[in-house]
């Protein structure tokens, strides 16, 4: 506990929870808001390609688009740290907070599988999709939804209270 | 400008300005779309649906502006003075009413944007969505209309049928005394509108608690905990569904993914709409819920605006054609071009405002 307490009392956590500037909490959750809108949106756009919507659209051309998904997923890795730092020891110790990280990881490495398996394959324009890479894209819409509604649940579960 | 600022920051104003649309540009609206039905043209029946389409958007904002509006009449909050010729019924009346009719405007909007969708893809339009889009569109009217019509009797004493018969029946008694002199020894001297106010709530006495439908929706949103919550997280999931399609489309007409043809990517417009459709819901039921964190809230008037701006920038996508010339490869041209990057800046800056409203505004 101690531990976490000196990470919470660190000037830059101080300065993230209490300055009261747009630029600490208000700015940073912003921008972990626009990390997950343009992460979860464009994965989900690839998965719900996958599963058989927009039948129009190749899959591998949107392999361009995976450098922006992880942008979005760094800058919430960063953002997300900030934001941790500054309520250390309520989040890290809220079993919520476990869950969305087991969501998140869950995620990253379904995203692999798809980036190397799905788009891996040089006949994937060519052939319809096999049940794995259906089962992939699923799961990948599963554990993003879930590490959303941990996310937005550790608002309002545990022992402390925020937006 | 001051003068603009200055109405404008008057959500009465507002109110009163956006309340037009709904009723006066929706006929226009639907007497284009039957008379395309009728001649079978497609321009006409086009227009008909991008109207309903835009109006819908309208009606959004009035129904908040509306809530602003009696927030401004009562004065802040937890004041509940009204001015002396307006009755509380008269208000929740026209804000029942107008729920019922936003829903019914709302409905018409999203399958009037269908329908654009479908005629736009290589697959024909369905046989019902014409025929749904009528009788939403005529229901929708009928409920505006009665919505109009209650929302006259806030401040138009002169209209309001309890009022107007204490009036007549003032007027019969002067009658009476002037055709026999002394026969009616109470009549009133004269029989001015606000008398008749006065007797009216004289004779009801107390408003009786009126059994407000949005209001017992709203209650519903505050008195369960894990609505708020739950809201909330599909709100979320509903934003990423319409930057799911912001991004792919727009990003595909920037020319970051060229080979791809818009043709292709259109496809994917319904779950940008359907994430719109989720937000547009669970946000409605954040308003209902607690309509004072939005009413004197600046950002939420700022996200309103760019939520209307944003169903231009769609409107312009269901109508005009030349993001079609963007084929396998081909770059889209210019007037496109500025369209999607408009997009993504308008639905960036809807997402800034909802970020915002506790921050810079009061809400939470």
């Amino acid at each position: 506990m101690g531990f976490l307490q000196t990470i919470e009392n660190l000037g830059f956590s101080q300065w993230v929870k209490q300055s009261g500037s747009l630029w600490a909490f208000p700015g940073i959750l912003l921008m972990h808001t626009y990390g997950m809108a343009v992460l979860v949106g464009v994965i989900a756009g690839i998965d719900l390609r996958i599963l058989g919507l927009a039948p129009a659209i190749p899959l591998s051309p949107l392999r361009k688009l995976l450098p922006i998904v992880w942008l979005a997923f760094w800058v919430n890795a960063i953002t997300g740290s900030m934001l941790l730092m500054a309520d250390a020891t309520t989040k890290l110790t809220n079993p919520d907070f476990g869950i969305k990280m087991l969501f998140i990881v869950a995620a990253v490495i379904v995203q692999r599988l798809i980036q190397s398996r799905v788009f891996g394959d040089p006949d994937v324009d060519t052939r319809p999709f096999s049940s794995n890479a259906k089962m992939l894209a699923a799961a990948s819409l599963a554990c993003w939804l879930g590490a959303i509604t941990a996310g937005r649940l550790l608002a309002y579960v545990g022992s402390s209270t925020g937006l | 400008m001051n003068v603009i600022y200055e109405v404008l920051s008057n959500t009465s104003h507002v109110h009163l300005l956006l309340n037009h649309v709904p009723t006066t540009a929706f006929t226009v609206a639907l007497v284009i779309f039957v008379i395309g039905l009728g001649t079978k043209s497609d321009v006409l029946r086009k227009a008909g649906l991008a109207m309903f389409f835009v109006i819908a958007g309208v009606a959004i904002a009035t129904y908040t502006s509306g809530s602003a509006a009696e927030a401004w009449l009562r004065g802040t909050s937890p004041m509940t003075e009204l001015p002396p010729h307006v009755l509380s019924n008269a208000i929740h009346e026209h804000e029942d009413s107008a729920f019922w009719a936003t829903i019914l405007m709302g409905l018409t909007g999203f399958f009037s944007w269908l329908s654009l969708w479908q005629w736009k893809t290589v697959r024909k339009l369905r046989s019902w969505s014409l025929p749904l889009v009528t009788l939403l569109a005529f229901a929708a009217f009928v409920t505006m209309s009665r919505t109009a019509y209650l929302g006259g009797h806030i401040s138009h004493v002169e209209i309001r049928p309890d009022v107007v018969n204490v009036h007549n029946a003032c007027l019969a008694l002067l009658d009476e005394e002037t055709k026999h002199p002394g026969s009616v020894p109470n009549a009133t001297p004269n029989c001015p509108w606000q008398t008749a106010v006065d007797d009216v709530a004289k004779t009801t006495g107390e408003p009786a608690p009126y059994t407000s439908q949005a209001r017992a929706v709203g209650d519903f949103v505050i008195g369960h905990t894990w609505m708020w919550p739950t809201l909330e997280t599909l709100h979320f999931v509903g934003l990423c569904l319409l930057f799911t399609t912001v991004l792919i489309v727009n990003l595909r007409l920037l020319g970051l993914i060229r080979v791809v043809p818009y043709a292709a990517v259109y496809q994917l417009l319904p779950i940008g709409m359907l994430g719109f459709a989720i937000n547009l819901i669970t946000g409605m039921l954040f308003f209902i819920g607690i309509p004072n964190q939005y009413n004197a809230n600046p950002v939420f008037y700022w996200k309103i605006i760019f939520v209307l701006l944003g169903g231009l920038n769609t409107a312009y996508f269901m109508l005009a054609d030349d993001s079609w010339r963007a084929g396998p490869g081909v770059s889209a041209p210019a007037g496109s071009r500025v369209a999607a990057a408009s997009a993504i800046f308008i639905w960036v800056a809807v997402l800034y405002c909802g970020h915002m409203l506790p921050f810079i505004g009061n809400a939470f």
